[in-house]
């Protein structure tokens, strides 16, 4: 028993043992008051064995500075991190450009706008996204679809994922420029809806349910990359006269999805719709859900109209530059506008 | 919870078909199921007319892409269209003599319901759910509901206040969620038909907020709108839109016929318009009625 050979008092290391605690490993991941309140000891003696422990182990030399809380981090080994961050293209070079290479994981990003903008085409582009294998450059991961409003059709599926399909075979007929790359086994369109993970859902009850569910769903299938939510708003827009308890539901729900997506480096995305807001005597267009829901997500999309064009405009985020860039919604998918106007502008 | 697999899908998304080839193309395969489409139109556009065929086309068996069920026609706009009706289930069973042979009359297979009020219409969905469960013992085999019209149910009972309005986008929602929540469990197709309103000031307010495939939508050289606004608009699938347009036509006809010159051959152009929907791109085609029925006119 590795317990035996802390330097920790008798009575301690009996206590621990008895709760259940025989390895190191056990207890590395602990909180002191959680495991005061197993033991029943202080909360300061519950420290001083957590504190031996992480002495014990000695730490791997990995991280530079002393962790004091259990999942803190020194900035630096947090930017190191996100150098290493994943993101989801978008298929559109314009929007990934925006982006920073596109939708990053482990944040949560809301993607709002206009009904028929384009939001369930680029929740469905995304879901086929992730699958992209490592060696073109994608996540080679699976995907999460939540379905509130019912707008998910599966042949719109099958059509952009088999244009995705194609367009990897295509680079990989670029790249490799000989009869080897007959031997790249290519994804098939049905590959490609095999590995999307859709739950339609009928009512709040059900999303708030689901949303608790996805913790456990994603530990059992840890290939999970993206959730996408579409939409986050439609079964929250009626029956809540209260609109103090949706804040608070609502409020719930944005923590679950923040933690889904740092604890498991999935990316997060949720749609949302725009709805009125009447302000300074004047209506103008403001997604939907409220002033405080706008803290939910990391990052903030509006899709909007621009004359003919359709244009993504990065509304909030910690990292990128505010910036609007148009794309267009093909046969395809979700592709550049072709026009050769400057495309990106910064603002 | 357990995720659905997509790929079993695909075999059960079924179209109900417009009964017109052209019509059907243009949409993907007809009207989907599991889904709500709204069709939105002035007055005399089309909109009841299309609505009516509907309820006919479902009944059809699955080898002519109809839902091989019935429909309900939920109404709000007085009087029913007995009379059109009657037409449309005349050259319903001439075209298709085999199916109606005798003992089968499309009429027993419409069943229709009046609506008042808003919440008139959400009893009337809330009650359909026991009777479409027992779907054998009621011989409610649902497959088509249709809506004509949402906007006729909130455009007069709804004052233009803060509290009213809030009510009435609840509303809607809670109306929309009912209706996606049958749609989902029974395989129902959902057709809502839509109103319009005028466009006065583009520039006041939010009414001219563009939605959809088309920067405006013009019928009969106005610009319009689909009533109850930006919520609503949330609430749907797809959106159609049907125009109309005066149009000269025989200018060539002129020329050669010198008797009948400054005689002018006006007649209206129709045309539906996929102003968005999940599955389809924008197209348009133009469309025609007929004493049997509406048909896409192929160009």
């Amino acid at each position: 028993m590795e317990v035996l050979r802390l330097p920790l008092s008798a009575s301690h290391k009996g206590k621990l043992i008895s709760a259940g605690y025989t390895s190191i490993a056990s207890l590395s991941s602990l909180s002191p008051s959680h495991l005061a309140i197993e033991l029943k000891i202080s909360e300061t003696d519950a420290l001083e064995i957590l504190k031996s422990v992480s002495d014990g182990i000695g730490l791997p030399s990995t991280s530079s500075s002393v962790t004091i809380v259990n999942g803190a981090q020194s900035a630096w080994d947090m930017l190191q991190e996100e150098e290493t961050l994943v993101h989801i293209t978008t298929s559109c070079a314009d929007l990934d450009n925006i982006l920073g290479g596109g939708i990053s994981c482990k944040e949560v990003t809301e993607i709002g706008g206009v009904p028929g903008i384009g939001k369930t085409q680029l929740g469905i582009q995304l879901a086929v996204n992730v699958q992209i294998p490592y060696h073109y450059g994608g996540v080679g991961g699976k995907a999460i679809y939540v379905d509130t409003e019912g707008s998910f059709m599966v042949e719109r599926a099958l059509q952009i994922a088999e244009a995705c399909g194609d367009d990897m075979a295509e680079y990989s007929r670029l790249y490799h420029k000989g009869p080897q790359a007959c031997e790249v086994k290519m994804m098939q369109a049905k590959d490609f809806l095999e590995n999307i993970f859709y739950f339609r859902v009928c009512s709040y009850t059900e999303q708030i349910a689901l949303t608790n569910y996805l913790d456990k769903f994603i530990t059992e299938h840890k290939d999970v990359k993206v959730v996408i939510i579409d939409s986050i708003t439609f079964h929250f827009r009626q029956d809540f006269d209260d609109m103090a308890l949706r804040t608070r539901v609502l409020g719930g729900i944005a923590l679950n999805l923040m933690k889904l997506a740092r604890k498991y480096g999935v990316a997060v995305v949720v749609l949302n719709q725009v709805t009125n807001k009447y302000s300074d005597g004047s209506f103008h267009l403001a997604l939907a859900l409220g002033d405080s829901w706008s803290h939910a997500s990391t990052n903030r999309i509006i899709l909007h109209w621009n004359g003919d064009e359709r244009h993504a405009y990065i509304d909030k985020s910690p990292s990128l530059r505010s910036a609007s860039a148009p794309y267009s919604v093909t046969s395809k998918g979700i592709r550049n506008l072709t026009s050769n106007k400057k495309r990106i502008k910064h603002m | 919870m357990t995720p659905e697999n997509l790929l079993l899908r695909p075999a059960y998304r079924q179209f109900c078909t417009l009964g017109c080839p052209i019509l059907d193309a243009l949409l993907g395969g007809g009207i989907p199921c599991n889904s709500i489409t709204e069709l939105v139109a002035e007055s005399g556009c089309g909109k009841t007319q299309l609505a009516l065929q509907l309820l006919f086309t479902a009944q059809l068996p699955r080898r002519l892409k109809g839902l091989a069920g019935s429909s309900l026609y939920l109404y709000s706009e007085f009087p029913f269209p007995y009379r059109r009706f009657d037409q449309l289930v005349e050259s319903f069973r001439s075209s298709h003599p085999i199916l109606f042979a005798c003992c089968r009359d499309p009429r027993d297979y419409v069943f229709t319901r009046d609506c008042q009020t808003a919440d008139d219409l959400l009893d009337v969905l809330l009650m359909l759910e026991s009777r479409l469960k027992n779907a054998k013992e009621t011989k409610l085999n649902i497959k088509l509901i249709v809506i004509d019209s949402i906007a006729a149910l909130f455009r007069s009972e709804f004052e233009n206040n803060a509290g009213d309005l809030k009510r009435r986008s609840s509303l809607f929602f809670k109306i929309s969620s009912v209706l996606k929540s049958h749609a989902k469990r029974f395989g129902i197709a959902v057709v809502v038909t839509n109103q319009v309103v005028d466009l006065i000031d583009v520039n006041e307010g939010a009414s001219g907020v563009r939605i959809g495939n088309l920067e405006g939508l013009y019928t009969s050289g106005r610009r319009v709108c689909p009533a109850l606004g930006l919520s609503w608009a949330n609430c749907i699938n797809s959106r159609l839109f049907l125009s109309r347009q005066e149009v000269i036509d025989g200018e060539e006809n002129e020329l050669q016929n010198d008797n009948y010159s400054g005689f002018m051959n006006r007649r209206k152009r129709r045309e539906l318009h996929v102003v968005f929907a999940p599955h389809l791109p924008y197209s348009s085609c133009e469309f025609v009625i007929r004493k049997d029925g509406v048909f896409g006119v192929d160009r």
